[in-house]
């Protein structure tokens, strides 16, 4: 708001900055985790918390997400994290990824996405 | 990756304006821009607000220099808005050929255009990379190791389709393109909506047998009547140019900025179950969306 001094300038305060600050949402406060929950096939009912900023998802011993079914390869995708966001990758399954019915190489997920990876359906949940 | 793969990325679907907000989230709200990878070579369609994006993208995933292949549908700005935010164009190693029809550096001169004087704070000129015009002979050209055909559209100023071949796969990039101007019978598409609209054989051309389509079709049919002459077409027009030139895929994009994520599944739906009844089965189809890389 442009205020009059006296002479014959006008000075601009930074409205912006200073509201802000008091703005309650723009507290600091714990973030819930992002989810996906098998809702179909072999593990229904299983929910994975995504906290790391790498997951690997497949049938072998080995992965960081286990999905137990023969319909997935050993490691069937990658999860990555950047910017808060988890990206799905493709790793040369057998099988495929599917988003919400859609074969992709790759997806930024979004709440409420529909992952299929061989005959495991994952639900995927945007935390806060 | 092997050196055979032909990817495909969607950045921004958006068309006429950016579109943030949580209405629009899935979808995504950055103006047009689409990514093409063939093998080694980097080619972009469209610099919307999208490439603002791919940018930062490429910032993070890469030190070697970036050579980009940059062809512009048309200068309207939600097709030209995002270059003077393209992080890789204030680097001294990227190289950028902005392609434009033969005898003709319009492109060139409107992207630059863009940031003089009051526009903006930067110079074209000032810019660190090596932009330079190039123009298609004829109708093609050879970018990196992919082949472009271009061909023209039905857009007010005019506007172009771009066909890329490689290794043998095929994927258009056809956005703002009122289709409805070009039926061989215009007044049967209102008369009879549920017909198949059948399109001029010249027009079926570009895109025949294409692996993937990734079209304009910014309208729904009920909302088209009081638009004709903006420039873009019906979806469902897009769904009978694809299914009368055997389209494998097809993406519907440059969502109107009205539609929700909700509003564009009800497009979307309604395409595919137009494409069933219509005895289209092979044909799949979905919308654009923001962050989705597709293999072809
Ligand atoms: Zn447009
Ligand atoms: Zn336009």
């Amino acid at each position: 708001m442009p205020r009059r001094s006296p002479g014959s300038t006008q000075d601009f305060e930074d409205v912006h900055t200073r509201v802000a600050t008091r703005v309650r949402g723009l507290r600091p406060r714990p973030e819930r985790p992002h989810l996906l929950e098998v809702v179909d096939g072999p593990g229904k009912g299983t929910r994975f918390r995504l906290e790391a900023a790498l997951y690997e998802m497949g049938r072998g011993a080995n992965v960081s997400l286990q999905l137990d079914s023969d319909e997935v390869s050993r490691l069937h995708a990658r999860l990555t994290r950047a910017d808060g966001e988890y990206t799905v990758e493709d790793a040369h399954s057998r099988n495929g990824v599917l988003l919400n019915g859609l074969r992709v190489h790759a997806a930024v997920l979004r709440d409420g996405d529909e992952l299929q990876l061989g005959d495991v359906v994952l639900k995927y949940l945007e935390g806060t | 990756m092997s050196s055979e793969d032909l990817f495909v990325r969607f950045w921004g679907v958006r068309g006429s304006i950016p579109t943030p907000g949580p209405r629009t989230r899935r979808y995504g709200g950055n103006t047009s821009c689409v990514e093409v990878r063939a093998g080694k070579t980097l080619l972009v369609f469209d610099a919307g607000t999208g490439l603002r994006e791919l940018g930062v993208h490429l910032g993070r995933s890469t030190d070697s220099p970036v050579t980009v292949h940059l062809f512009l549908s048309h200068p309207h700005w939600d097709h030209i808005q995002g270059f003077p935010f393209f992080g890789p164009a204030y680097e001294s190693s990227t190289t950028i050929y902005v392609y434009g029809p033969r005898g003709d550096d319009k492109h060139y001169q409107l992207l630059s255009g863009q940031m003089s004087n009051a526009y903006f704070p930067v110079r074209f000129s000032e810019l660190g990379a090596r932009i330079l015009a190039r123009s298609f002979k004829g109708t093609s050209v050879d970018a990196g190791d992919a082949t472009v055909h271009l061909f023209e559209q039905k857009h007010p100023g005019g506007s172009l389709g771009f066909r890329v071949e490689y290794a043998g796969k095929s994927v258009v990039f056809s956005t703002d393109n009122e289709l409805d101007q070009l039926l061989l019978d215009k007044q049967a598409a209102f008369e009879s909506p549920d017909e198949l609209r059948k399109l001029p054989k010249e027009l079926l051309k570009p895109v025949q047998d294409a692996d993937l389509l990734i079209a304009d079709a910014q309208y729904a049919d009920d909302e088209y009547a009081q638009r004709v002459g903006w420039g873009h077409p019906r979806a469902n027009t897009v769904v009978d140019l694809a299914a009368q030139a055997g389209v494998r895929r097809l993406a519907l994009t440059h969502h109107d900025p009205m539609h929700s994520d909700r509003e564009i599944d009800v497009v979307v739906s309604e395409a595919e179950l137009r494409a069933r009844r219509l005895g289209f089965e092979d044909l799949e189809i979905f919308g654009a969306r923001e962050g989705v890389t597709l293999k072809i």
